[in-house]
């Protein structure tokens, strides 16, 4: 088959329809979040590590800035934050998490500041953000997260409470080193450990009250939950042709990342038996499996359901990736729900870029050996650097160790004008070419 | 030596800092250890008995780097990992890095990989600066840091060298301040890249061999230059790789007198001394926290202290009648803080001019005629 000249046009993905719920989940989320200020809210900011149960359980109002920038990219309403960001001089090649989170920052100060007389448009998501009653830093690897949070309370004028976490890169260079393990791991996992432990203090400071711990016991048991019965969905898609695909679970990053924990279970419980059903029926994530890919690289959020339907077209199922796979309590057995906060601190620290090559890339051929795929696609997204860091080395050892080809395309997080569709044709064209000829190899 | 014979030494080691580091080690059969910047002390690797050297861009074309880095990533890092990657490093015994930039790790990473017979030591300095455990922490990292050397040599590095160490690099640095003040007065015209090739040879060359010449060069200026028309410059910015020679040479060219910088290849290596006494790690813990409130780094996140009110006050000191920003593309921590900087000045109305700098190089005529009318916008606003 020719693949370059001869695309089946018009497939769809085949989406698995629990994550309906995620997007009115999410909504509600923001809803939420919109009105929590005219309901007397102290409203944190944050990035990265899901600290998000530490703070819904001491009644803050939590907001999550990359998922804001991935909400309005994906509402396509990015676009005005990061004019803004760039007007106040935050340049184009910064994260565009950063730079559309920071715009709605700059945005709201110069609306709600008294000093301006410009009149707010309700409409406006970029205005619509609140303003944070204190902030709290804790990104694990990209030196980026923490400086977006400084300036983001520079914006501010340095009037919002910020407290930092530290989160150590896992350099994994002892001969007893190795994922979650090792002497490195240990002493890593007790010092943001001691940091969360302060951070609560930071919390009742904030609060003025003691801090709840047994509604954050509540919290983690159901988070636990969630994130096995999401994990063994995942597992399940092992099965060829694979239910859900890569763009079912970044869909569902948000309730396992950051939506309320209330819902969170339940969506999970949901999704899973949709898997099984699906197992069950032989029903896969495309209309026709042909190729089965792994995709390494962070979401491009303006591009979440073109994807999807882009690789089901070419009877490609994505099955699982490095953002997805490995992150967001992604290690649930690690969490004991009566004393949760060094499980916590763990989860914190295996961010999917958090453990140095020689661990990741490991992991990574593990996962692609898990799900049989075929081929790697590689987002290489422009300002995302913490994704890009390892990208040829993973793309190197794919072929080396597993025989299989991959594809890198260009794109970005939340900056659409990075993305070049006939570069990403192109390549994967010549990668499902690649993948062909190696069956006929075999064949032959 | 005369002066110009100095300077030109300390340029010819600034030139090729890795051919300095293969003589070294041919004469003395001593180890080489590299290093990344920016926090990197010096003082432990020379208290061990190695050589510590901060590893420089490279001039050369990345060719090899290429399927190691993305393009879009700065120069420093791209430069890195192409040299590791072509062999260039092979006189290294050892990188020790504690910084922890993204692009760095990612920079570390990948040259871990590809030199594989070359130990390559982490040290996470924590970057959050005005905790209550940041001092604590620091001492920790900097103890960790002792301990991987003492394993890689296989000897103890005692106190005693370690304050000998900080002793000789105090004074070394000393010594390129009072460069710095004696241009800042006028009594010494130093030039920009003069000034660069004095601090980036520090960065390479054997501590007191430089030290030794650093002394005839302070007490060759004994002329005081004649005073001169031209604008008085604060050059700003410009992190882990040094600004290219021509391009400094350009904005002198326009009638520019550089009078101060926050350069890593400038002031910002040697602002600021290891305490001389009590526990040497805990000193050098002081020393990292020190650096930043001296001389403020958008690297590090400090609340309580601004790079842009630092700019202000050393330009007033300086008597600079503006500064030229000198960025790295694609520096992510810079522009992060830039849009502070920019804001601040503006609203002092201290003019400044930005200067976006290229591995690859910049046409600089485009540039030169920025520079000239910056130089005189700077004019018009001293004469109103
Ligand atoms: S660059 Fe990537 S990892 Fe870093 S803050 Fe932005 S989105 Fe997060
Ligand atoms: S601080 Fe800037 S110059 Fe240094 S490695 Fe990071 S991006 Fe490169």
């Amino acid at each position: 088959m020719n693949i370059a000249t001869n695309p089946m046009p018009g497939k769809k993905a085949n989406k698995l329809s629990a994550t309906r719920i995620a997007g009115k989940l999410v909504n509600d989320y923001w809803e939420m979040v919109w009105r929590a200020k005219e309901e007397g809210k102290l409203i944190c900011w944050y990035e990265g590590s899901a600290i998000n149960p530490f703070l819904e359980a001491a009644d803050i109002c939590w907001v999550h800035g990359e998922a804001y920038s991935a909400m309005l990219a994906a509402r396509h309403q990015e676009v005005k934050a990061q004019q803004v960001a760039e007007e106040r001089g935050y340049m184009r090649e910064l994260c565009s998490y950063a730079r559309t989170h920071l715009g709605c920052a700059v945005s709201n100060q110069r609306l709600r500041g008294d000093d301006t007389g410009a009149v707010p448009d309700d409409d406006d998501l970029t205005w619509k953000l609140p303003a944070p009653d204190m902030i709290i830093s804790a990104y694990a690897y990209c030196s980026t997260g923490q400086q977006w949070d400084e300036m983001t309370s520079r914006v501010f004028g340095k009037k919002v409470p910020i407290f930092n976490v530290s989160l150590p890169w896992i350099w994994g260079s002892k001969p007893d080193a190795g994922y979650l393990k090792g002497q490195e791991w240990e002493e890593t996992s007790d010092y943001v450990t001691r940091q969360l432990n302060d951070m609560v203090k930071f919390i009742e400071e904030q609060t003025g009250k003691p801090y709840p711990w047994d509604r954050l016991y509540e919290m983690m048991a159901d988070i636990k939950r969630a994130s096995e019965l999401r994990l063994e969905a995942m597992e399940l898609c092992t099965a060829q042709p694979a239910p859900a695909s890569f763009f079912d679970w970044v869909v569902s990053i948000a309730p396992i990342n950051n939506l309320p924990v209330a819902g969170v279970k339940n969506y999970f419980e949901t999704v899973l038996d949709e898997v099984k059903a699906r197992v069950a029926a032989g029903e896969g994530c495309v209309p026709d499996e042909k190729y089965r890919l792994f995709f390494d690289g962070i979401m491009n959020w303006n591009k979440v359901g073109w994807l999807a339907n882009k690789f089901a077209n070419y009877d490609a199922a994505v099955i699982a990736g490095r953002y997805t796979h490995m992150a967001f309590w992604q290690e649930p057995g690690l969490i004991n729900p009566n004393d949760p906060v060094r499980g916590m601190a763990q989860n914190y620290l295996i961010c999917p870029n958090n453990h140095a090559s020689p661990i990741l890339i490991k992991l990574i051929m593990d996962l692609c050996r898990k799900f049989e795929v075929d081929g790697m696609v590689i987002h290489a997204s422009r300002t995302c650097r913490a994704f890009t860091n390892p990208q040829f080395m993973i793309a190197e050892t794919a072929q080396r160790e597993l025989g299989i080809p991959s594809s890198m395309f260009e794109g970005d997080v939340t900056d659409e004008s990075f993305y070049k569709d006939e570069v990403l044709n192109s390549r994967v064209e010549a990668m499902l070419e690649a993948i062909e000829s190696r069956r006929m190899s075999v064949v032959a | 030596m005369d002066r110009s014979d100095i300077i030109a030494r300390f340029a010819e080691v600034a030139q090729d800092p890795l051919a300095y580091a293969a003589a070294w080690k041919a004469r003395t059969g001593k180890q080489v250890i590299g290093s990344f910047p920016m926090n990197f002390p010096g003082e432990l690797a020379h208290a061990a008995d190695t050589l510590p050297m901060i590893l420089q861009e490279s001039d050369e074309a990345i060719t090899v780097g290429h399927g190691v880095l993305f393009p879009f990533y700065c120069g420093y890092t791209r430069s890195m990992v192409d040299q590791a990657a072509s062999g260039k490093f092979d006189v290294l015994d050892a990188i020790m890095f504690g910084d922890h930039c993204v692009q760095l790790l990612g920079a570390a990473d990948a040259i871990r990989m590809k030199l594989t017979d070359t130990r390559v030591i982490f040290f996470q300095l924590i970057s959050s600066m005005c905790d209550p455990w940041t001092q604590g922490r620091s001492e920790e990292s900097f103890g960790k840091l002792r301990d991987e050397l003492e394993d890689f040599i296989g000897a103890k590095v005692s106190d005693a060298a370690l304050h000998a160490s900080i002793r000789l690099f105090n004074k070394n640095r000393a010594l390129i301040r009072k460069l710095y003040e004696m241009r800042k007065a006028g009594t010494a015209a130093i030039r920009a890249v003069e000034m660069q090739h004095v601090v980036k040879s520090s960065m390479i060359m054997d501590k007191a061999e430089h030290t030794d010449l650093l002394q005839e060069l302070v007490a060759s200026y004994t002329d005081a230059p004649a005073a001169d028309r031209n604008v008085r410059l604060h050059l700003s910015g410009h992190f882990c790789q040094a600004p290219k020679p021509e391009l400094l040479n350009m904005i002198e060219s326009c009638g520019v007198t550089v009078v101060g910088d926050d350069l890593y290849h400038g002031f910002r290596y040697i602002s600021t001394d290891v305490p001389e006494t009590g526990d040497p790690v805990a000193g050098l813990a002081r020393w990292y926290m020190d650096r930043n409130t001296g001389v403020p780094c958008p690297t590090r996140v400090q609340n309580n202290v601004d790079w842009e009110a630092y700019l202000l006050d050393a330009m007033r000191e300086e008597k600079a009648d503006g500064m030229i920003v000198l960025m790295a593309k694609f520096c992510e921590p810079h522009m992060y803080y830039y849009p502070e900087v920019k804001e601040a000045f503006e609203g002092a109305g201290v003019p400044h001019l930005l200067i976006e700098t290229e591995h690859e190089g910049m046409a600089m005529e485009g540039l030169k005629t920025r520079v000239e009318t910056f130089v005189e916008i700077v004019k018009r606003r001293e004469a109103a």
